[in-house]
C-alpha cells in the first residue's frame, strides 16, 4: 500500500515539475531584479545625457553650428570648440598613420609568419598586457620618451614649446591604442578561413602574394573597423594628454601654417572640456561644457556607428 | 624534408624567395616593437622610481599623508584611496553590469537584446572626461551634498560613483558575451529535468560561464583603478591629502597623484623629489594592472579550454 | 565591393583632411623651429588676465600661437626658470630660491606689476553665523594647530589662547577648501595670516595638512558653496563671478578693524590681504622674439591694461613703475 502511494505521488510531482507552476514567485524576483538593474544602468545613462543634452540646447539653440566652427575664447558669448575640434582631428592623423600600418604588420606577422614559438608567444601575451596599462602611464612614457625625442629631432618647436606638442602627442596616444589595433586586426585576420590560403599557396604563390591578394582584402573590413574603433578611443583620451603637456588654458593657432601647427602647442576637444569645467565664468561649466562634451560624443557616435557599419556591410561570413 | 630526385624545384625563383624574406622582416620588427614599447614603459617608470626611492628619506614614505610638495610622499595614502575608490565602483558597476548582462543574455527578447548591446558597446566607449565632469558637477551636487547630506561635494565616493558608471557597460557587455558563449545545450538539459528558468539561469548558465564573469569583473576593477580623469576631476584633494579610507573624505588616488603633479612638465614647485615621486606612484600602478590583467587573462584562457 | 571600401576610406581621410586644413589657408608661418609662438603659465589668479590679452592679441595678430595655462606660481615660476616658458603670472613676488634657480638656467627676467587683488576669505552666502575674522581667528582655524578641527567650536580654545576677537567660534561644522601649495595664493594666505603667529609658536610655517586642496579655483568655489559654515580663500576675481554661491567675509588685520573685499578697500590697501600680482617675462626671449615684446607692449597699453578691470581685478593707480622697468628691461 505504502509503496503505492508513493509511486503515484511521484508521479505527480513529475508531472508538476513539468508543466511547471503558473505562478512561482522566487523567479518573478529574480527576473525582476535583472530587469531592474538593467534599467538602472540604463536609467543613469539616460540621466547623464539628459543633464549635458540640456546644458549644451541653448548653445546650439542660439548659436548653431557657429559653436562647432568659432574657436576657443573667454568669452561665453563667443567660445567654440573648432580649435580643440582641429587638434583632436590632427592627433588622430597622426595616431592613425603610426598605428595602422604598426598594427597590421604585427598582426600579419603573429597570424600569418610567426612560428608557434616561446618569442611569439611572450609577444602576444605582452600585447595583451600593454592594452590593459592605464592610460596615464602611457602619459608617463610619453613625457619621459617621445617628447624628448621630438624635441631631439629638432621637431620639437620653439624652446619654450620643447617637444609639448601635437607630434609627441600623436605618437603617445598612437603608442597606447597600438594593442587594440594589432588585437582587432589579428581577430579579422583569423577569421579569414584557411581554405583560401591554401588555395593560393597551391597555384604556387608565396606567403607574401597570399597574404597582399587574398587574406588582407578578405580581412580588411575587420581591420578598418578595429582601426576605427581604436581612432574613436585616442579621441576621447585625456589623461596622458595632461601629462605630456596639452595647452590647459586659453589657446590660439590663429593662421599659423600647417609645420607651426604641428610642432607648436596645441589643444584638444576633451581638454577644452576639462578647461570649461574649471572657468570662473558659470555659464561654461552649465552650458558651454556639456555642448562641447555633445560634440565629442556626436564625433564618437559618428565613429563607431562607421565601424559597425562596415563590419555589418563588408564582413564576409564564411 | 628533402625532395626525391627527379622532381621539379617548386621553391619557385630566388628574386621572389629574397622578396619574401624581407617583407617577414618588416612585420617581425612591426611586431617586436610592442616589446620595445613593454621595455619602454618599465625603463622610463623604474629610471625615475628608483631615484625617488634611493633619494627619499624614508620615514616620509609612510607620513600622515602624500603632500608631495611638502617631503611628506606616504604612498599609502593614494594607494588607499584607489582601493577605497575601486572598491565602491565595483559596488556600483558589478551588480549593475551583471544583472544588465544576465537579463539581456537570458530574459531579453532577441530584438531587445540586438538593438540595447550595441547600446552598451557605444556607452562602454564614454571618454572618462565626461564622466568626470558628470561626477563633479551633478553627482557631487546631487548625490553626495543632497542625497547623502555630506558637507563636501567632491570626495572619494563622488569619483567612485562616476567611475562605477563608466565600468558598468565594459563588465555588462564582457559578461554577456560569456553568457552567450555557454551552450544551449546545457539550458535545454536543464529545462529537460524540470528546472525552472530562474533555477536554470543561477544553477547552470551563470556557474557555466563563471569564468568569464570573473574576467570581466577583473577587466573592469583593472580599468577603475586605471581611470584617472574622473578622480582627477571629482575626488577633491587631487593634489595633496591625508591618509584616509572614509569614501566621503577629499582624497586622491594614485591616478589622479599623477595627474596632479605631473601636468605638462617635469617641474614641479616644492620638493626636487616630487617629480620622480609621481614614477614611483607609476610604477606601483602598472604593477597593479599587470597582476589583475594576468589572472584576468588566467580566467579567459579557462573558459577557452572549456568549449 | 573592397574597391569600395578603399575608396570610402579614402574620401573619409580626404574629408577630414580638408576639414582640418580649412584654416590653414592664410597659412603665413614663420617656420624655421616654430617662431611665432608665445607660451604663457603662473599663478593661475593672473591667469584671466593674460588669457583675456592672449584672446585681444590674437585677434589683432592672427599669425601668432599663444597658449595661457595656470598650473599655480610656484609650478609656473619651476618652468619659468627652466626657460620652458616665456611668461609667468605670479600672485606673489619670486621667491630667492626661484631667482637662484632661473640665474643657474642663465634666464634674466623682468618683473612687471600689473594688477592688485584681494586674496578673499569666503564662506557659504548661507552662513549668517561668522561675517568677519581676524587674523588670529584664522590661525586658530586653519592653521598648523587646527589640524584634525572639523567643527568651529573646536578651536575655540586656541583661538581665545591666542586673544582672538571673534572666539569662541560657533558649533557648526568646518569645511576647508582653498588652493595647494604650487599655488601663491596658498603662499599669500600662509604669509600674511599664519607666518608671523606660527614663528612666535615653534610651528610649521604652513597651513593645517587636511584641508581639501584643490588646483581647480571651481572646485574651491564649488566646494565652499557646499556647506553653510565652510571656509576657504581664492583671488578677488572668483569671488566676483561667483557672489551668488558664496560670501566674502570681512577681515581684520588687528589693527584697522573689520574691512570687506571690495575693489575700493583692494584699490587704498585698506583691505589687509591686498597683494600685488605680476606677470614675469623672460628678457633674452624677448630679445630674440618680437611677438613677446608686441604682447608685452600691448598688455601694458590702455586696452591691455582695461582686461584688469574686465577681469574682476583692481588696476593699480599709477602705472609709470611698470612700464618703466619694461622700458628699461
Amino acid at each position: 500500500m505504502a509503496s503505492r502511494s508513493e509511486a503515484i505521488d511521484t508521479a505527480a510531482i513529475v508531472r508538476q515539475s513539468l508543466h511547471g507552476r503558473r505562478f512561482s514567485p522566487g523567479g518573478l524576483a529574480f527576473e525582476l531584479s535583472l530587469l531592474v538593474m538593467l534599467l538602472v544602468s540604463l536609467a543613469v545613462l539616460v540621466t547623464l545625457l539628459a543633464d549635458i543634452i540640456s546644458g549644451a540646447l541653448p548653445v546650439f539653440r542660439d548659436r548653431g553650428i557657429d559653436f562647432v566652427t568659432s574657436g576657443i575664447t573667454l568669452d561665453s558669448a563667443t567660445a567654440g570648440v573648432w580649435t580643440g575640434l582641429v587638434g583632436s582631428v590632427g592627433i588622430a592623423i597622426i595616431v592613425a598613420v603610426i598605428a595602422f600600418p604598426l598594427g597590421l604588420g604585427a598582426a600579419v606577422y603573429l597570424e600569418e609568419y610567426a612560428p608557434d614559438n616561446s618569442l611569439t608567444r611572450f609577444i602576444q601575451t605582452n600585447i595583451r598586457n600593454l592594452a590593459g596599462v592605464p592610460s596615464i602611464v602611457y602619459g608617463l612614457l610619453g613625457l619621459a620618451v617621445f617628447v624628448r625625442l621630438v624635441d631631439l629631432i629638432g621637431l620639437g618647436g620653439s624652446a619654450s614649446t620643447g617637444g609639448r606638442n601635437i607630434l609627441a602627442a600623436g605618437i603617445t596616444l598612437a603608442v597606447l591604442v597600438l594593442p587594440i589595433v594589432i588585437i582587432t586586426a589579428s581577430e579579422a585576420l583569423r577569421a579569414v578561413p584557411d581554405t583560401i590560403r591554401e588555395a593560393g599557396f597551391g597555384v604556387g604563390a608565396t606567403r607574401w602574394e597570399v597574404v597582399r591578394h587574398h587574406v588582407l582584402p578578405s580581412a580588411a573590413p575587420g581591420v578598418l573597423t578595429g582601426t576605427v574603433l581604436a581612432l574613436a578611443r585616442a579621441f576621447g583620451e585625456t589623461a596622458p594628454l595632461l601629462v605630456i603637456g596639452v595647452a590647459t588654458g586659453f589657446f590660439s593657432a590663429g593662421s599659423a601654417g600647417l609645420f607651426d601647427r604641428l610642432t607648436g602647442p596645441y589643444t584638444a576637444l576633451p581638454v577644452v572640456v576639462l578647461s570649461w569645467s574649471r572657468q570662473a565664468d558659470p555659464a561654461f561649466k552649465e552650458n558651454l561644457a556639456p555642448a562641447a562634451i555633445l560634440v565629442l560624443l556626436v564625433v564618437l557616435f559618428a565613429a563607431n556607428t562607421a565601424a559597425v557599419v562596415l563590419r555589418n556591410r563588408y564582413d564576409r561570413k564564411w | 624534408m628533402t625532395a626525391p630526385t627527379g622532381t621539379v624545384d617548386l621553391r619557385g625563383e630566388p628574386r621572389r624567395l629574397r622578396r619574401e624574406l624581407r617583407v617577414k622582416r618588416v612585420f617581425l620588427a612591426a611586431a617586436v616593437v610592442s616589446i620595445a614599447i613593454s621595455i619602454a614603459i618599465v625603463a622610463s617608470l623604474a629610471g625615475n622610481a628608483i631615484r625617488f626611492f634611493t633619494e627619499v628619506d624614508k620615514a616620509s614614505l609612510l607620513d600622515v599623508g602624500w603632500f608631495p610638495r611638502r617631503s611628506r610622499f606616504d604612498l599609502l595614502t593614494p594607494i588607499a584611496g584607489t582601493l577605497v575608490m575601486s572598491g565602491i565602483a565595483m559596488l556600483v558597476a558589478a551588480p549593475l553590469g551583471l544583472g544588465a548582462a544576465i537579463y539581456l543574455s537570458e530574459y531579453a527578447r532577441p530584438r531587445v537584446r540586438r538593438l540595447l548591446k550595441p547600446v552598451l558597446e557605444i556607452l562602454a566607449g564614454i571618454p572618462s572626461v565626461v564622466l568626470g565632469f558628470f561626477a563633479l558637477l551633478w553627482i557631487g551636487p546631487n548625490i553626495i551634498v543632497e542625497l547623502l547630506n555630506s558637507p563636501k561635494p567632491a570626495t572619494i565616493l563622488t569619483a567612485s560613483i562616476g567611475v562605477g558608471i563608466l565600468v558598468t557597460p565594459l563588465v555588462a557587455s564582457v559578461s554577456e558575451d560569456a553568457l552567450r558563449a555557454v551552450p544551449q545545450g546545457l539550458r535545454e538539459a536543464s529545462y529537460g529535468l524540470g528546472a525552472k528558468k530562474s533555477t536554470t539561469v543561477r544553477t547552470v548558465v551563470v556557474p557555466a560561464a563563471v569564468s568569464g564573469i570573473m574576467a570581466s569583473l577583473i577587466l573592469g576593477l583593472s580599468r577603475a583603478i586605471g581611470e584617472t580623469m574622473v578622480t582627477f576631476m571629482a575626488a577633491g584633494a587631487v593634489g595633496g591629502a591625508l591618509r584616509t579610507w572614509d569614501p566621503l573624505d577629499s582624497g586622491t588616488t594614485l591616478t589622479a597623484a599623477i595627474a596632479s603633479v605631473a601636468t605638462g612638465s617635469d617641474q614641479v614647485a616644492g620638493e626636487a623629489l616630487a617629480f620622480d615621486g609621481v614614477f614611483a606612484l607609476g610604477i606601483t600602478l602598472f604593477a597593479i594592472t599587470l597582476l589583475l590583467n594576468w589572472v584576468s587573462d588566467r580566467f579567459v584562457r579557462r573558459v577557452r579550454e572549456k568549449y | 565591393m573592397l574597391t569600395k571600401t578603399w575608396t570610402a576610406l579614402v574620401l573619409v581621410l580626404a574629408l577630414i583632411a580638408t576639414a582640418c586644413g580649412g584654416d590653414d589657408t592664410s597659412g603665413e608661418g614663420d617656420g624655421g623651429g616654430g617662431a611665432g609662438t608665445i607660451v604663457i603659465s603662473g599663478s593661475s589668479t593672473v591667469e584671466p588676465i593674460s588669457a583675456r590679452n592672449a584672446q585681444k592679441f590674437a585677434e589683432l595678430n592672427p599669425d601668432v600661437t599663444i597658449s595661457v595655462e595656470g598650473p599655480g606660481t610656484g609650478d609656473g615660476f619651476k618652468k619659468f626658470c627652466a626657460g620652458a616658458t616665456d611668461i609667468s603670472g605670479a600672485s606673489r613676488a619670486i621667491q630667492d630660491s626661484e631667482s637662484e634657480d632661473c640665474a643657474a638656467n642663465g634666464v634674466d627676467y623682468v618683473e612687471l606689476n600689473v594688477a592688485i587683488d584681494g586674496l578673499s576669505v569666503l564662506t557659504s552666502i548661507n552662513n549668517t553665523a561668522v561675517g568677519c575674522l581676524d587674523f588670529k581667528d584664522l590661525y586658530a582655524l586653519i592653521g598648523p594647530e587646527s589640524l584634525g578641527f572639523d567643527n568651529w567650536s573646536q578651536a575655540s580654545a586656541l583661538g581665545s589662547e591666542l586673544g582672538a576677537t571673534h572666539a569662541p567660534y560657533p558649533d557648526a561644522p568646518l569645511v576647508i577648501t582653498a588652493p595647494g601649495e604650487e599655488s601663491g595664493t596658498y603662499d599669500t594666505f600662509v604669509e600674511f595670516v599664519i607666518e608671523d603667529l606660527a614663528e612666535e609658536r615653534g610651528q610649521e610655517n604652513a597651513a593645517r595638512l587636511d584641508y581639501v586642496a584643490s588646483p581647480n579655483d571651481n572646485t574651491i568655489i564649488s566646494g565652499i558653496a557646499g556647506s553653510d559654515t565652510s571656509l576657504g580663500w581664492v583671488g578677488y576675481a572668483f569671488f566676483v563671478e561667483n557672489q551668488d554661491t558664496v560670501a566674502a567675509l570681512a577681515v581684520d588685520d588687528g589693527e584697522s578693524g573689520c574691512v570687506e573685499p571690495t575693489s575700493e578697500s583692494i584699490a587704498d590697501g585698506s583691505y589687509p590681504l591686498s597683494r600685488p600680482l605680476f606677470i614675469y617675462v623672460n628678457t633674452s626671449k624677448a630679445a630674440a622674439k618680437q611677438e613677446l615684446v608686441d604682447y608685452v607692449d600691448f598688455y601694458l597699453s590702455e586696452d591691455g591694461l582695461a582686461s584688469v578691470g574686465e577681469t574682476g581685478y583692481v588696476a593699480l593707480a599709477d602705472y609709470s613703475e611698470t612700464t618703466g622697468a619694461w622700458a628699461n628691461r
